[in-house]
């Protein structure tokens, strides 16, 4: 009913509105009857034909969902009319959309007359066209859906040996994916692996199924461990970073390889593994080396010297580290240069090594004062200052553990002078 | 068993007229004394399809109010007499119901008439709960090839609803189903299955898409279909219709079997019988068809027995059952229904013992 109320009000009105008399005064007192006939031109048709059918009448009197589906039952669609049914149920402010219920089902008809015939392809096109026609955020249940049908018309299509039923599970996959729900993605990924498994299928851009597949498992494997690593699942999520590193050799693609690599390393790292840990770093460094990616490069080494340290084989790392700086320096990474700084920075500081230290800390501040970045900007500045006190006081102890003439002296004419270079004026 | 009456003898004003057809009344029943006929054929025929069960209810019902008691007592004497016409109502429209699906028409008439007109009494004459009366009437007369006088049921039936705002999905599917029954009567196909296609749409709003309610509207629309030659359709139709009847009736056992209970009262006789007619049907039609689906007539004599289990007949359950059985042999591996064909021939033969 209410449907008719809001049509009858888009039309033009056979008696005044008694509800709003004002708003019809004004409308006819604006406008002279020429110009609303302009606007409002009468179908010479629809002049002619007083009397209307059954059918009209019904699209007058009766909900907007109830025609649709009587429409698609009258012929006997009848699947298409269940489909349609229980969408509608679901789909609380359908009448808002016209245009879309009726894509649905003209669609829906033709998927069922083509499935009737027996030509699924077809009817997977239809499915496909309609999980294509929604875009929109709030209408994503209804993507999801008609993928759903899509897949099970290519089941049940069997002349191309499952090429639509692989794109229909990569479909799947990505819409599960894009929702965050990892594991039902999983499962149509690996399904569309398993299909596309020794084909040499491509999409239109040419791109090779197979290796799309591998792709897309290593990402929604790389999330699941990542999951898996933020509980602390360590053991698993392992397996997890394994599973996406043996996808990602299989996809065939270095760079993806090269990161997978590098991820298992850290899950190795802080598993406490570091010897498998330095293993994949180093298979990370050569890929890079070959890639020229001087970023991945960098980070690798910083990798491998974080394990190095954690191993207490402070030497070797901060040889890592000055190789990662050097890399950030003649890339013109600052960033990573600065993050190279630091860490050679914490690495002296641990060795008690405070004047170099402070070097390093020094340069970090000033590329972090160039970058304008202020809490890395501020955490160098900590650090400087306390590395060059910590460096002071261990000069100031070995003064004071040898107390000569010489360096009473010197300790005397610090304080007047309060300087900096203290450690300076003892070396 | 009737007493004979002169027309002329009545007290005047007062007109005695036949139960079925209005004439002046020559008879009446010795039992209740209250219903008049012009003749004994017309007696006999009440008699068979309602009367005997509403005889002895309608003397209560006629007897007149306690003289001079008290406004309580009479009020008390009023509220149980409309409490007995309903359960009058309930009878007559149970009893309609049962001679509509078995299809004997001319007996619905009787028991139809008395619905309506009792039921005119409680709730007035443009009341929603006469539409019942109206669409049996109709179903009736269809049944009997008497269309205009269907017609004319019908439209008063639609009057009724139309102005009933609100109007309950159930009444408005059942409208439509014989709407659609009447349009398929008189050849006007396309009007036919669009009240069927209404009648399917009300029904699943209220019972949902798969119960057996809407299937019944399906199979009403694979009849018309068949008719337009459209067979590929009806087939898909009745194919639909199988598959809901079989696991209702699948669900239905499992609750028996579960329960360990004796199966209850899962259908009143009419839906048993309506139940019966239909699958039987869709099972001839299967093994008519041109293109055997030996899967589907599986499906229908396994349905078929498990209907006449639940309905405690077990020789046509076993009957059904070893159908089933020997149909499923020509199948590959169908586990599950091989297992429950099993099992059910062994429930009904322990019965039978």
């Amino acid at each position: 009913m209410s449907s008719a109320v809001a049509r009858g009000s888009r039309t033009p009105l056979l008696l005044p509105d008694i509800h709003n008399p004002q708003k019809h005064r004004t409308t006819s007192t604006s406008k002279s009857f020429r110009e609303w006939m302009k606007e409002n031109p009468i179908d010479p048709a629809e002049e002619k034909t007083q009397i209307l059918t059954e059918h009209e009448i019904a699209q007058f009197r009766k909900p907007l969902r109830q025609n649709v589906c009587v429409v698609v039952l009258r012929e006997g669609f009848h699947r298409s009319y269940a489909e349609l049914f229980a969408l509608l149920q679901r789909w609380k402010d359908a009448e808002e959309h016209p245009h879309k219920i009726q894509t649905i089902q003209h669609h829906l008809i033709r998927a069922e007359t083509a499935e009737r015939a027996g030509q699924y392809a077809e009817a997977y096109e239809d499915h496909l066209f309609l999980a294509r026609f929604f875009t929109e955020p709030e209408d994503e249940w209804l993507k999801r859906h008609f993928f759903q049908l899509a897949l099970h018309s290519a089941r049940k299509f069997k002349m191309d040996s499952g090429k639509r039923e692989a794109e229909a599970n990569l479909y799947m996959g990505q819409v599960y994916l894009e929702k965050g729900q990892l594991e039902p993605a999983r499962e149509h990924y690996e399904a569309f692996y398993h299909l596309t498994m020794g084909r040499a299928w491509q999409d239109t851009s040419g791109r090779m199924h197979h290796s799309r597949s591998c792709e897309e498992l290593q990402r929604v494997y790389t999330l699941l461990a990542q999951t898996l690593l933020q509980d602390q699942h360590y053991a698993d999520a392992i397996k997890m970073f394994n599973k996406a590193y043996e996808m990602a050799k299989e996809s065939g693609d270095l760079g993806p390889e090269g990161e997978a690599a590098y991820r298992l390393g850290l899950a190795y790292q802080s598993a406490g593994d570091q010897k498998t840990a330095k293993q994949l770093f180093s298979v990370y460094i050569e890929i890079s080396t070959t890639l020229e990616n001087t970023d991945s490069l960098g980070r690798a080494y910083e990798a491998i010297a974080k394990s190095l340290e954690s191993e207490g084989k402070l030497t070797e790392a901060t040889e890592y580290l000055e190789k990662f700086a050097e890399i950030s320096l003649n890339s013109k990474q600052d960033r990573n240069l600065e993050k190279a700084s630091m860490c050679l920075g914490t690495t002296l500081n641990s060795r008690k090594q405070y004047d170099g230290a402070c070097v390093h800390f020094e340069r970090a501040y000033e590329i972090a004062c160039n970058l304008a970045s202020v809490p890395r900007l501020q955490k160098a500045q900590v650090c400087a200052g306390s590395a060059r006190a910590l460096g002071m006081m261990q000069t100031y102890h070995m003064i004071i553990e040898n107390p000569g003439r010489q360096n009473i002296h010197k300790i005397i004419s610090w304080k007047e002078r309060r300087e900096d270079n203290f450690s300076a004026a003892t070396s | 068993m009737a007493f004979t009456i002169n027309p002329l003898a009545n007290p005047k004003g007062v007109k005695k007229l036949c139960e079925l057809c209005q004439k002046p009344a020559q008879l009446k029943c010795t039992q209740c004394l209250v219903t008049f006929y012009c003749d004994p054929d017309h007696q006999l025929t009440d008699w068979i399809s309602i009367h005997e069960k509403v005889c002895s209810l309608l003397i209560s019902i006629h007897a007149p109010a306690p003289f001079g008691t008290l406004q309580s007592d009479q009020d008390h004497h009023h509220k149980e007499r409309v409490k007995k016409q309903e359960y009058l109502i309930e009878i007559a429209h149970l009893e309609a119901q049962r001679w509509v699906s078995k299809k004997r028409f001319q007996d619905v008439l009787p028991a139809a008439l008395l619905f309506l007109r009792w039921a005119m009494q409680v709730y007035g004459t443009c009341a929603v709960e006469l539409v019942p009366a109206y669409l049996l009437l109709a179903q009736a007369n269809i049944g009997l090839g008497s269309l205009s006088q269907a017609h004319e049921y019908l439209s008063k039936a639609e009057w009724t609803v139309m102005k009933t705002p609100g109007c309950s999905h159930t009444v408005l599917h059942q409208l439509h189903r014989t709407l659609g029954r009447l349009h398929a009567a008189m050849g006007k196909y396309t009007s036919a299955l669009t009240h069927f296609a209404n009648d399917v749409y009300y029904a699943s709003e209220m019972f949902g898409l798969d119960s057996t309610v809407t299937s019944g509207g399906y199979f009403l629309m694979a009849d018309v279909f068949l008719k337009q030659n459209k067979s590929d359709v009806a087939l898909s139709l009745y194919a639909e219709v199988a598959s809901s009847w079989h696991s209702h009736l699948c669900k239905l056992m499992d609750d028996v079997s579960r329960s360990g209970t004796q199966p209850e009262e899962c259908f009143d006789e009419a839906q048993c019988v309506e139940a019966d007619q239909m699958l039987r049907c869709l099972l001839e039609f299967e093994e008519q068809c041109v293109k055997p689906r030996p899967d589907q007539s599986v499906v229908l004599a396994h349905s078929l027995a498990m209907l006449w289990l639940l309905c405690n007949n077990y020789t046509k359950a076993l009957e059904y059952g070893k159908k089933a059985e020997v149909l499923i042999q020509g199948l590959s591996e169908q586990n599950r229904l091989r297992e429950s064909i099993h099992n059910l021939l062994q429930h009904a033969e322990k019965h039978l013992e």
